[in-house]
């Protein structure tokens, strides 16, 4: 099923300048999507998934910004058309699109990426008809496309004055009727029916998991090669879930898109995707094929939530819950150690530096960033359980004797 | 939204705006007997006998049972007769007539100055926040909400009338239909093109000085920035942080991720919903202005109905005073029900709810 190479993410860093201070969302992530495959990211909430998907299509809003990293997204085409200007952002059939200006990337939103969000309701405005929604997207292809070579047609202006003369006079438009019918029939073609009635409906007449549905109408209208979807099941009820998870199997069975899911339950996942990166703390803690990572789990963060799964079959008498929660990810509160150390069954004195990356079992395709890929548990270096728990008074002090001590 | 139900919408609204206009007219019209002061005594010489008191009475009808003189009041509204001012011995209605059109053009004229200033000026501190012009109007909408109106009335009117001489002090000059009938009348075009090729700037400046037109204009514009200030900058900060508020929404963000241009999303879908409510205090506004303008007119001494009901009330001219009040608060009806139709064009959850 998969392919090639289509999007190589590498050392992406994204990070808020709050007034409490730095956040590093998202941390040095680097993972490859295929073309024809879903990749998942899973992680809990504050893991930086969400905004790992925002950072790629370069929707981060202000205070937050991408600080670091490559996105190199294959396309023969725009690799040609950008070479001779930025021959720096170009590698082969590869763009670096953090070095072409904002523009370009503004202009692969839609026929390159697409996103759909985790809830239909507030991701639709909810003033115009679904219909005028979807074939808006349409008709910012179907410009774009008529100048193919020009970024500027998709960028193109629509001031104060253009808005007023098409809201005053009736029988102007920004959309034309090709793109209305072209929203309809993507309406049918993700299972609304009655698409020309429903078209004309607003948003609020819709239910959410039909919603759903017209989101990711919308978010094929460009036809995109990469669709991201962030966490596109879960403000949805669970036969809901189920049925949007199969509309975007079929599609993707159809259209040979590549899709990114972005979401935080396991389950989903396992249903759904070829590979697997687990986020915790805005890190890639371990990355595999599914089967690697959901049955020979390393990093003990993969293990603690495939642990807090139920299992139907031999239904265990309690649930193993990870204790504590995600870190709030300010720069000065970060020490330079593995961020799940403090939460680990397993944590040993190596921990307090940050591990680096190691292969499992000499799979190119599995990673984890954890000492623990590399060799076993050492008892006699473990950290007792309070060691983060660093006493009110005299904190420094005290954690400095305390380790001698050990 | 179907039209069926948009038009059912503004037709329950207009038949509540019926109800409404008739409770204005009850509450104004049992004003009359909470008030102290009888109408007769105004009228009557101070040594007037009993006798003559009840003939007066008689005569305006004032010795009838209240409901009477109420029923006989709603008939006359509906006829269009307001009763005949005690003072003047004119018809109520021609009076507050005449004074109509002035006011309406005063708050109207304040209306666009401050739309149009301030709804552009709010869009742009929203979209360039954090940038000076943004500090600006900020400051701006600070100052214009702290001004007392009357005192900017009469700054303006020291600065640029009598210091500077580029407006009238005050009076209003002909009503804004007369000055277009009448400039649409006099000008030469000719005589324009002549002066403007002669490079004859006085004379053209002078010319274009005397046509009706331009003397509405010059005579409107300092009332209507004093009474649109406040307004004005009412609307900037309402409009600056609708938009913000709407510009932080979800649907924003997948407006951009399905690429449609920045133009668009600003406009197309931030600033339409911001509108929404914004227009809701414009109207508001607008409805207020109409009846509220006193301050403004006394400054500029504006022939409105505020000035006409300030002196209504100290003679206790009372046809005068229920034609002044009805007339205003079917204004602020009138206005609001087109408002409420405006909105639900522009947001269907209106219709819904």
């Amino acid at each position: 099923m998969a392919g090639r190479d289509l999007l190589r993410v590498e050392g992406l860093s994204t990070r808020f300048f709050t007034e409490e201070g730095q956040i590093n969302a998202v941390e040095d992530v680097s993972f490859t999507l295929r073309e024809g495959e879903v990749f998942g990211i899973v992680g809990e909430s504050g893991s930086g998934k969400s905004v790992t998907a925002l950072s790629l299509v370069d929707l981060v809003e202000s205070p937050g910004r991408v600080t670091a990293g490559e996105v190199r997204y294959r396309d023969a085409d725009l690799a040609a058309s950008v070479r001779d200007r930025h021959p720096d952002a170009v590698d082969g059939e590869f763009v670096d699109l953090r070095r072409v200006p904002e523009r370009v990337r503004r202009s692969l939103r839609g026929p390159s990426f697409s996103m759909i969000f985790q809830d239909p309701m507030s991701s639709f405005n909810p003033s115009v008809t679904v219909g005028e929604q979807i074939a808006e997207a349409v008709e910012v292809q179907r410009r774009a496309s008529a100048n193919p070579r020009s970024t500027r047609s998709r960028t193109q202006g629509y001031g104060l004055g253009r808005l007023l003369a098409d809201t005053v006079l009736p029988t102007r438009s920004y959309v034309s009727g090709e793109s209305r019918e072209r929203a309809v029939e993507l309406l049918e073609q993700v299972g609304i029916p009655d698409p020309a009635d429903r078209a004309d409906e607003y948003p609020h007449q819709f239910s959410g998991g039909m919603l759903q549905r017209a989101m990711v109408a919308q978010a094929l209208a460009g036809e995109p090669d990469v669709l991201v979807a962030d966490e596109p099941t879960t403000a949805l009820d669970v036969t809901i879930q189920a049925q949007i998870l199969n509309l975007l199997d079929d599609l993707q069975a159809e259209a040979g898109m590549s899709i990114l899911l972005i979401t935080h339950n396991l389950g989903v996942i396992a249903r759904t995707c070829d590979r697997v990166g687990v986020m915790y703390a805005g890190e890639v803690v371990e990355r595999g094929s599914l089967t690697a990572v959901f049955d020979n789990p390393v990093h003990p963060y993969t293990q603690g939530l495939l642990g807090s799964i139920p299992d139907l079959a031999d239904p265990a008498p309690r649930l193993q819950p990870i204790e504590g929660s995600v870190p709030d990810l300010v720069d000065a509160e970060m020490d330079d150690r593995c961020y799940f150390a403090d939460r680990c069954p397993k944590a040993m004195t190596e921990c307090l530096d940050k591990p680096p990356e190691f292969a499992v079992d000499g799979d190119d395709e599995h990673a984890a960033m954890c000492v623990l890929a590399d060799h076993d548990f050492i008892e006699s270096e473990a950290l007792r359980p309070d060691y983060f728990e660093s006493p009110l008074e005299g904190a420094d002090v005290d954690a400095a004797e305390s380790e001698t001590d050990d | 939204m179907t039209t069926v139900s948009l038009g059912r919408f503004l037709l329950k609204r207009a038949v509540q705006g019926v109800f409404v206009i008739w409770g204005v007219v009850t509450v104004v019209f049992l004003l009359r007997f909470i008030t102290p002061g009888d109408p007769v005594t105004f009228i009557a010489p101070l040594d007037a006998s009993q006798e003559l008191r009840r003939r007066i009475a008689a005569e305006l009808g004032l010795n009838r049972p209240i409901y009477v003189q109420y029923l006989d009041y709603l008939a006359g509204l509906l006829q269009g007769d307001m009763g005949y001012s005690y003072i003047s011995n004119t018809e109520a209605s021609a009076r507050v007539f005449a004074r109509l059109p002035a006011t309406v053009e005063l708050a109207v004229a304040a209306t666009v100055v401050a739309v149009a200033l301030s709804i552009p000026l709010g869009v742009v501190s929203a979209t360039r926040r954090h940038e000076p012009v943004d500090y600006g109007a900020t400051l701006f909408s600070l100052v214009g909400i702290s001004t007392p109106n009357f005192w900017l009335g009469i700054m303006l009117v020291l600065l640029l009338a009598v210091q500077f001489g580029l407006f009238p002090t005050s009076q209003r000059g002909t009503g804004f239909l007369p000055a277009v009938a009448g400039t649409v009348g006099q000008f030469d075009p000719g005589l324009v093109v002549r002066l403007a090729v002669e490079l004859r700037g006085e004379a053209l400046l002078a010319y274009l000085g005397k046509l009706p037109l331009v003397t509405w204009l010059a005579h409107i514009t300092l009332p209507a920035v004093t009474l649109g200030t406040y307004f004005t900058a009412l609307i900037t900060r309402l409009t600056r942080s609708g938009m913000l508020d709407e510009l932080g929404k979800s649907y924003i963000r997948a407006s951009r991720a399905k690429g449609l241009p920045e133009s668009l999303v600003r406009y197309k879908h931030a600033l339409r919903n911001t509108l929404a409510p914004v227009i809701t205090v414009v109207g508001l506004q607008l409805g207020t202005l109409i009846g509220g303008a006193v301050i403004t007119e006394a400054v500029f001494a504006w022939p409105g109905l505020g000035t006409e009901l300030i002196r209504a009330i100290n003679l206790r001219d009372w046809p005068l005073i229920q034609g002044s009040l009805i007339v205003i608060g079917a204004g602020f009806v009138v206005v609001n029900t087109l408002v409420d139709a405006l909105q639900a064009y522009l947001d269907p959850r209106v219709v819904a709810d």
